[in-house]
């Protein structure tokens, strides 16, 4: 029998939560995936979306604000062979994590990272997060916002994420979808998901995505893949991705706007130095001999501290 | 008495080579059967300003260092000026005096308020204000001015086309070797095992030993008598941050992280540079598995030191043994993810460096004054251990011993370090692996609703991990399975589970790990410290035992939970408590004041950066015995 990837929990978002299109989609996914539960570890920051890994029967680590990039990174590192998705809030992800957030572009750790983009800090009552445009005023905001929104796919696009993609979490079959591909993905992958909040966001309401958004696919000629090792095609991909970032507004696409295989993962690049990096990860790397003594040893390994007679 | 007690300090430029000359001395009296100790001086500076190392060698263990020094070895215009009041009338004073006429205004290196200082004192004694000025107040306090052209003797050496700098700090060792009277052989040596044997380097180094030989030979007006050579031992050379490093990869360290930052990021350094090695597997491992032929250590430069702790804590739950290093501004950033292995009881080292605060402070001089908020750091209450070390040979095997606590209590580490172990140079003897341990985490069979955090007699749950048991963690106050509650009777539940670990610790770990009465058992005058004093308290020891006077240390190594019975079993009989420490608080009378409800009435404190020295520490004992002091602040150092 498949595995349950439900908990019994009950969950607490508020009726009507776009964040329960995005929990249905992960679990769909994970189910399609086939593998054991043990082979996943999902993270989370704090905040709404935070509660996601306890409504997934798999192992799932609530983290810290702001964190969650770094804290799914340690468990890939120590141990290859796990598929890692990471849920963050928008301004989980953007504003107190945004420094990891661009790290992570950098370093390409294989593991994929969810954006719950709602426009508000929902859970401590509907401030402004980084993606809430300028001037909008939202139902918790006591005046117009008066910062700038950032744009997610472009911040991403240009700190070197490999792939890059947005959904609508009210389209749960797309979002798993999208999902299924960015886990594929070897490198980091970025999920750009619009996930309305209904109780504190009265602007980008369900109703006013689904009046917007577009299906990037439905057009035969969009490829959003970099199909040779040349900085070239990357390029263009890359220019392509950037100006597709920029819509927004009466039209919002949806689906893979980046998708780059070509670059080595951060687990690649240890590998080319520390070649069993995958076949023998840290986590699995034995430490005490069969006579139970530590594997390491001083005279094997720091000779060049030896002062030789 | 030993026949050989030298002391002695190069000062030169940082980045002009001080470190390998330090390293010469070390390594060629190692060579010829000797002992050394030395420690590390600089600012947070890559190129110009003045760093020193001060190095002691004897013929037995030497683990401290004193003033004034024999032999002062002047590598720049700064180093006669700085070091002046280093001298007695057995010191001789090496330096270039091709600088003679230098005015302490054309010092550009020297930071003014330090020039003023010295001005004062040479203005004071009616000297003048170039380096022979300095020179002289040296001669005044009877110190032999040896002075040299550097200049002269490299080009005699190597020709006019090599550039003198270059050279200042072999030809400087090579002096020094020859004043103290080590065969010009060890010299040698000692710069072949640090340049390797590479033609053109061994050649022009070999040209600039004999010509510092003979300049000596020839300039001889202080009858040097060689020094006899001893049987040698294999000895590894190790600062206190490698010492770490090799206890740490002993110990089965497998992912290492951290954010650059002084004096910790030399460790992580090390690291890096001995990341790919061939384990001991053992017969019956090595026949049946070519891929486990090369074992690795995985050292990540993280983005900040949050998410160095973060990468950590996660990579500990799968099972790894995980660590980060860091010193004070990265360890506060720590401070709430700290928190978040606490109430996750995870198992992760994380090895703090102490150096001068706060904030920025004094980036590379050392402090212990981060004492308190190892103990105090991240909001809410959680068992941690803390855990200090203060010498190179204690710290490799504290190293492999922090590891087995954190994983078998299941509770984040902290290692407590300071900057001057972190930059003191041991000899060490090769390790005798039947005395390592390693023990880990109590586990259980893989069930079904595996219980991460099963509520347990002792506090301790199986461990459960990552890629093995289906585990929930999070931050907030959780059930025995993982998932958030905020159901009262839970919340104790846990608490007591997770408090009552404190007990665990102190009944488990063994009590010469937690603290050590070092010394006579029936002494005068008791001493209360920890970490890098060590070496200098019981270097003082054996001087006050000369003049009758029994001592001995209480040397407290568990900070949290503290040993609060031993400690205080081993303070009740006391005749004069004394407490010694690098901070202006005296972080751990307090401790001991808060949990054994003793009050410590004399102290011997230090927070002025610089390394404690043997003869300030006797000095603040008399001050204490004898003229009834009660606080003697420390002052010494350049």
């Amino acid at each position: 029998m498949a595995h349950n990837y439900r908990t019994d929990l009950w969950v607490d978002w508020c009726p009507g939560c776009g964040d329960f299109g995005i929990l249905a989609a992960l679990q769909q996914s994970m189910t399609e995936m086939n593998k054991k539960p043990e082979d996943f570890a999902i993270f989370s920051g704090i905040g709404c979306s935070a509660k996601t890994p306890h409504y997934i029967n798999a192992p799932g680590m609530h983290t810290l604000h702001g964190r969650v990039i770094p804290f799914a990174s340690g468990v890939k590192l120590a141990n290859p062979n796990l598929t890692v998705i990471a849920d963050g809030g928008d301004g989980d992800l953007l504003s107190i994590g945004a420094g990891h957030f661009v790290a992570a572009g950098r370093r390409n750790v294989d593991m994929t990272i969810i954006i719950h983009n709602n426009g508000v800090y929902g859970l401590t009552k509907g401030q402004a997060s980084p993606t809430l445009a300028r001037g909008e005023k939202t139902k918790g905001l006591q005046r117009p916002n008066i910062l700038d929104s950032l744009n997610p796919v472009a911040l991403a696009l240009t700190v070197g994420y490999t792939f890059v993609a947005r959904a609508f979490s009210f389209d749960v079959k797309n979002t798993k979808d999208i999902i299924m591909k960015a886990v594929k993905h070897r490198g980091t992958s970025v999920i750009d998901l619009l996930q309305p909040c209904p109780t504190y966001n009265d602007i980008n309401t369900k109703e006013w995505y689904e009046q917007r958004v577009y299906y990037l696919d439905k057009d035969p000629s969009w490829d959003p893949v970099v199909k040779e090792a040349t900085s070239e095609a990357s390029e263009q991909k890359y220019l392509q991705a950037i100006q597709k970032s920029l819509e927004w507004g009466d039209k919002i696409p949806l689906g893979v706007l980046y998708q780059n295989d070509f670059v080595p993962s951060f687990g690649d690049r240890i590998a080319d130095h520390i070649t069993n990096y995958f076949e023998v990860p840290p986590a699995l790397s034995p430490i005490v001999n069969s006579e139970g003594q530590p594997v390491a040893r001083m005279e094997k390994i720091f000779t060049d501290r030896l002062i030789k007679r | 008495m030993p026949l050989v007690d030298i002391d002695l300090i190069i000062g030169g430029p940082q980045g002009g080579g001080i470190d390998s000359a330090a390293q010469i001395v070390i390594r060629a009296f190692s060579i010829a059967g000797y002992e050394a100790f030395g420690i590390r001086e600089y600012y947070s500076n890559i190129k110009g300003r003045h760093s020193y190392f001060h190095v002691r060698v004897k013929e037995t263990p030497v683990r401290s260092l004193r003033y004034p020094v024999d032999l002062l070895v002047c590598l720049d215009a700064e180093s006669p000026f700085v070091h002046m009041e280093d001298v007695s009338d057995k010191t001789i004073v090496l330096y270039d005096e091709d600088l003679m006429n230098t005015k302490i205004e054309q010092v550009l290196t020297m930071e003014s308020e330090t020039k003023k200082h010295v001005l004062d004192k040479l203005k004071e004694g009616g000297f003048g204000t170039t380096i022979a000025g300095a020179i002289e107040f040296m001669k005044k306090r009877g110190a032999v001015p040896y002075p040299v052209s550097f200049r002269n003797l490299v080009v005699g050496a190597l020709g006019p086309n090599k550039p003198p700098a270059r050279y200042a700090n072999t030809l400087g060792a090579s002096l020094a070797m020859a004043l103290m009277g080590l065969p010009a052989e060890f010299t040698s040596r000692g710069i072949e095992s640090i340049f390797g044997k590479k033609k053109e380097v061994l050649e022009d180094n070999e040209k600039i030993v004999k010509s510092g030989y003979e300049f000596v030979k020839t300039h001889n007006n202080l009858n040097i008598k060689e020094l006899p050579v001893r049987e040698a031992k294999e000895r590894y050379i190790l600062t206190g941050n490698e010492a770490i490093g090799i206890g740490k990869v002993i110990g089965g360290l497998k992912l290492q992280t951290y954010y650059p930052i002084t004096p910790a990021a030399d460790e992580s350094f090390f690291l890096e540079g001995h990341d790919y090695f061939e384990p001991v597997m053992g017969e019956d491992i090595d026949k049946e598995n070519e891929v486990l032929k090369n074992a690795s250590v995985v050292v990540v430069q993280a983005e900040d030191e949050i998410a160095a702790i973060a990468m950590a804590i996660s990579g500990a739950m799968t099972g790894t043994r995980t660590a980060t290093g860091t010193s004070g501004p990265g360890f506060s950033l720590m401070a709430e993810a700290l928190g978040y292995a606490g109430i996750n009881e995870v198992p992760v080292v994380v090895t703090l460096y102490q150096r001068g605060g706060p904030s920025t402070g004094l980036p590379t001089r050392n402090s212990q004054a981060d004492l308190m908020f190892a103990i105090n750091a991240g909001h809410g209450e959680f068992a941690r251990i803390v855990y200090s070390s203060g010498d190179v040979p204690e710290a490799i095997d504290d190293a492999v011993k922090v590891f087995n606590y954190a994983e078998k209590f299941q509770v984040p580490v902290i290692h407590i370090l300071d900057k001057n172990f972190a930059n003191s140079f041991f000899l060490v003897d090769p390790l005798d692996y039947s005395k390592i341990k390693i023990e880990r985490w109590k586990l259980s069979e893989n069930t079904e609703n595996f219980e991460r955090f099963k509520l347990t007699e002792d506090g301790i749950s199986p461990m459960g991990m990552f890629g093995k048991n289906i585990i929930w963690l999070t931050g907030d106050e959780h059930s025995e399975l993982g998932h958030i509650t905020e159901d009262p009777e839970t919340r104790d539940a846990m608490m007591v589970k997770r408090m009552g670990k404190l007990n665990t610790i102190l009944k488990e770990i063994p009590e010469d790990e937690q603290v050590e009465l070092i010394g006579d058992k029936n002494a005068d005058v008791t001493l209360l410290s920890w970490g890098s004093n060590k070496g200098v308290i019981l270097s003082v020891f054996e001087k006050l035992r000369t003049e009758g006077v029994k001592a001995n240390l209480v040397y407290v190594k568990l900070m949290n939970p503290f040993p609060s019975k031993l400690v205080s079993k081993y303070l009740s009989t006391a005749k004069v408590l004394i407490d010694l420490e690098n901070n202006y608080t005296a972080q751990l009378a307090t401790l001991v004041k808060q949990n054994c409800g003793i009050e410590v009435k004399n102290f011997i404190l230090k927070y002025n950066g610089r390394h404690t020295t043997d003869d300030e520490v006797y000095e603040g004992i008399k001050r204490v015995l004898d003229k009834k002091e009660n606080r003697v602040v420390m002052i010494r150092g350049a």
